[in-house]
């Protein structure tokens, strides 16, 4: 148990340096453009009452909507871009608000007493803005600044679902596997670093306030060394990100090569155990045949697509049943060769995505109940549990209840009376089983189905769509045989069972996804 | 530095009306002397603090003519204008973020003297209001009391050696005592100075005792214009005589006191 925390421990504080750089770099840059948009812009408004209000009400209209939502709609805005880009523009503007804000206020209410004195004096319009009214309302302006600082050192956590690393790859991942410790890293060092950001501005303002220009070069040089002690380690091994027009030509170089020797493949997944152990998987695979390796996990379920068809990343593995509810946007039940067929079809020429196979494993939605409560209630198909005569709970993650799966299977079992309840994916296993619900929308190869006794309904109607785990290839990496050669290999080579016992290794038995990757690859190979 | 020749200032038929229609000054003929002080006075909303901020265009007048030294003001660059007009105003106008020393170099230092130059003057000017520098140099506006600041902002005024100086409720915020020792030290400065000043006031007890010249005003017009003795043997009008009579009434029953 020590020892297994301590492993813990240091895998954590090897991730360190890249994640609190990516997080720090990000939160400086936003605020720094936050400032040069925002000051100006409240200094130019300031005097003027009705164009202030105007700004101040676009600026709050921003800042209402959820820091997540605003972080995923730039995905989109910004052509399906990735990475810093969205995460960027998204705490920018949310870094706005405070500093305007504040600006606005802080120069309105300085003493119009001072300011006809500073008139009548013979100061020029420009000497009042910098002798007097941005001296005296500094403080406020300040004030500001700090609380944009929090909110955007905050909020940068949530740049990991857009694929831009940062403090949130703690907490997300440590949720999805369970693994507190790691969501405990996450928010400490996020809390630590707003702390201390927060308190050097207000030694700058003290600084600023007092004329202590040793005490502002002291705080500067502590800010710029933060940065650079931050960013130094992850510039040394840091192969910049090539164009996809660079990365063509590196591909079309070596169309005639098995080996994928010194090539990058980046490789993308989603926010749950079986995404982080098959992203592992496929990492040993590629790394084996020479390639370099980078990843990006804990991406939202439709950023993936998106940058895998815009090439930000090479390789992820998605569900058939994902893909045509979610993206092809079909609501029909299909069947499982159909769907796949017209989805590969489609996927190719509508994005150039290469759908190379599938695993073998199915991962669908199935509604699963406690054994024992199952059987008291004499269910055992979904068709039973329309006629139970018990107000029934039903538990499932955030998504599953707006898509057509629930919503079929609603309506073709007759389940209206049951009631819904939304959950985090990784609480609802636990749910169930303490009978806080009474069914929920399992993915059916999670380790806890067995491990809790768990029974799934079975679909007499055939109303749940297959959930085929598939390889899927972005358009550049199509072109390179290489990588589809050495992926080859995991085509149906793990079958539920295998892909079921994976993922409890890590959700049950506490092993980190890598491990279980490297038991998963010796299956295979054997 | 004073040009020999005429009036310092001269306001011929000097309207003012505001953006909403209201006429604040509607016609004033006024001359201030060479080293003269000119008293504005008259009831509150009577016009006397707009036509104030006319003459170093704080505000800009609507028709006629304002000649500082033999020029009209709107031949004069605003800025340049108010540097050379030295403006004292009531109780808080000082910079709260700057010391004793920076709220009475402001002047100097847009004026770009050297460093040297600026705190020299600075010192003679403390000494000039009677507040030792070694004291009170370092201090902020909040450290000091009400009649501390307003010598502050009498040096401020005077920092850039001004030919005029303009006075809006200078003295009001103070107590009776101190307020009678800053009307003494101020008409010292300006015999010592000489520099004219006009000085917007509403109680007519000091425009009585400080003014050279007294012109009484009401709705934007000038009733009556004449020395404190000529006010008080001749008033031209009820008005005129209202306003005297506060300042009588105290001095009756001062006397019957003493009897």
């Amino acid at each position: 148990m020590n020892a297994q925390l301590r492993s813990n421990l240091e895998e954590r504080l090897a991730e360190l340096p890249d994640l609190l750089a990516g997080h720090l770099l990000l939160s400086m840059a936003a605020i720094l453009v936050g400032i040069g948009l925002s000051l100006p812009l409240g200094i130019y408004a300031a005097p003027r009452k009705h164009f202030s209000n105007t700004v101040l009400n676009i600026a709050s209209v921003i800042q209402t909507i959820p820091g997540l939502a605003l972080l995923a709609l730039m995905v989109p805005l910004l052509g399906g871009t990735i990475g810093y880009a969205p995460a960027f523009s998204a705490l920018m503007l949310y870094s706005i608000l405070p500093i305007l804000r504040n600006t606005i206020v802080g120069i309105q209410g300085v003493d119009p007493a001072v300011l006809e004195a500073a008139r009548g004096l013979g100061l020029t319009p420009r000497q009042r803005l910098w002798q007097v009214e941005l001296p005296l309302a500094l403080p406020v302006i300040v004030a500001g600044l700090r609380t944009a600082t929090v909110w955007v050192v905050g909020a940068a956590t949530l740049a990991t679902p857009v694929g831009a690393p940062s403090l949130g790859n703690y907490i997300f991942a440590g949720l999805q596997t369970r693994n507190w410790l790691s969501v405990i890293f996450g928010c400490l060092f996020a809390a630590g670093l707003a702390i201390i950001l927060d308190q050097m501005i207000r030694l700058l303002e003290v600084a600023a306030r007092d004329r202590r220009r040793l005490l502002a070069v002291q705080v500067s040089g502590a800010l710029i060394l933060l940065t650079t002690a931050a960013i130094v380690p992850s510039l040394v091994d840091f192969s910049p990100p090539s164009s996809p027009a660079q990365r063509a030509e590196q591909s079309a170089n070596r169309t005639d090569t098995a080996t994928l020797d010194g090539l990058s493949v980046r490789i993308g997944a989603k926010a749950f155990t079986e995404q982080y152990i098959l992203a592992e998987l496929m990492e040993d695979v590629l790394t084996d045949a020479g390639a370099d390796v980078e990843r990006l996990d804990n991406l939202g379920s439709t950023v993936v697509f998106e940058a895998l068809s815009s090439g930000r990343i090479d390789v992820a593995i998605d569900y058939t049943g994902t893909i045509w509810a979610t993206i092809m946007n079909r609501s029909e039940p299909a069947d499982r060769y159909a769907m796949y067929a017209e989805m590969s079809g489609w996927l190719y020429e509508e994005h150039g995505i290469v759908m190379l196979g599938r695993l073998g494993f199915e991962n669908a939605y199935g509604f699963a109940m406690q054994g024992d409560r199952a059987q008291a209630l004499g269910v055992t198909s979904l068709a039973d549990l329309a006629v139970t005569g018990e107000r029934l709970q039903v538990g499932g993650d955030p998504e599953v209840f707006t898509r057509s799966e629930w919503i079929n299977t609603r309506d073709t079992y007759g389940l209206g009376a049951l009631e819904t309840r939304a959950m985090d994916s990784t609480f609802m296993y636990g749910a169930v089983r303490d009978g806080e619900v009474d069914v929920i929308t399992a993915y059916t190869t999670d380790g806890r189905i067995a491990a809790y006794n768990l029974t799934v309904l079975s679909d007499p109607l055939g109303v749940l769509p297959p959930y085929d785990a598939v390889i899927m290839l972005s358009p550049q990496a199509a072109t390179r045989p290489g990588v589809a050669r050495s992926l080859a290999q995991l085509i149906g080579a793990i079958d539920d069972e295998t892909m079921r016992e994976a993922n409890r290794l890590v959700d049950l038995e506490r092993q980190t996804p890598a491990q279980a990757a490297a038991w998963l690859y010796e299956e295979i190979t054997e | 530095m004073i040009s020999s020749a005429g009036p310092v200032l001269e306001l011929r038929r000097v309207e003012k009306t505001y953006a909403g229609g209201v006429e604040a000054v509607r016609g004033v003929d006024l001359t201030v002397d060479r080293g003269k002080l000119l008293a504005l006075t008259g009831a509150s909303g009577c016009g006397k603090t707009s036509l104030l901020k006319l003459i170093n265009r704080l505000e800009d007048r609507s028709n006629g003519e304002i000649l500082f030294e033999g020029r009209d003001t709107l031949e004069h660059d605003a800025i340049a204008l108010r540097r050379q007009i030295g403006w004292v105003m009531q109780g808080n106008g000082l910079f709260p973020h700057y010391t004793v020393r920076q709220n009475i170099a402001v002047l100097p230092k847009l004026l770009g003297w050297d460093a040297e130059q600026v705190r020299a003057r600075v010192d003679e000017l403390m000494h000039l209001v009677q507040l030792e520098p070694s004291e009170f140099c370092e201090r902020y506006p909040a450290e000091l009391s009400g009649g501390q600041r307003q010598r502050v902002g009498f040096a401020r005024a005077l920092a850039g050696k001004p030919d005029l100086v303009l006075l809006d409720e200078a003295f009001s915020a103070l107590d009776a005592l101190t307020r009678d020792a800053l009307q003494q030290d101020f008409m010292r400065l300006q015999s010592e100075l000489g520099f004219s000043a006009v000085m917007v006031t509403h109680d007519m007890a000091e425009a009585l005792i400080m003014a050279d010249e007294i012109a009484v005003m009401r709705d934007g017009l000038i009733v009556q214009r004449g020395t404190p003795k000529d006010l008080l043997t001749a008033p031209a009008d009820d008005y005129v005589a209202h306003l005297l009579e506060t300042p009588r009434r105290q001095m009756r029953a001062i006397k019957e006191l003493e009897g």
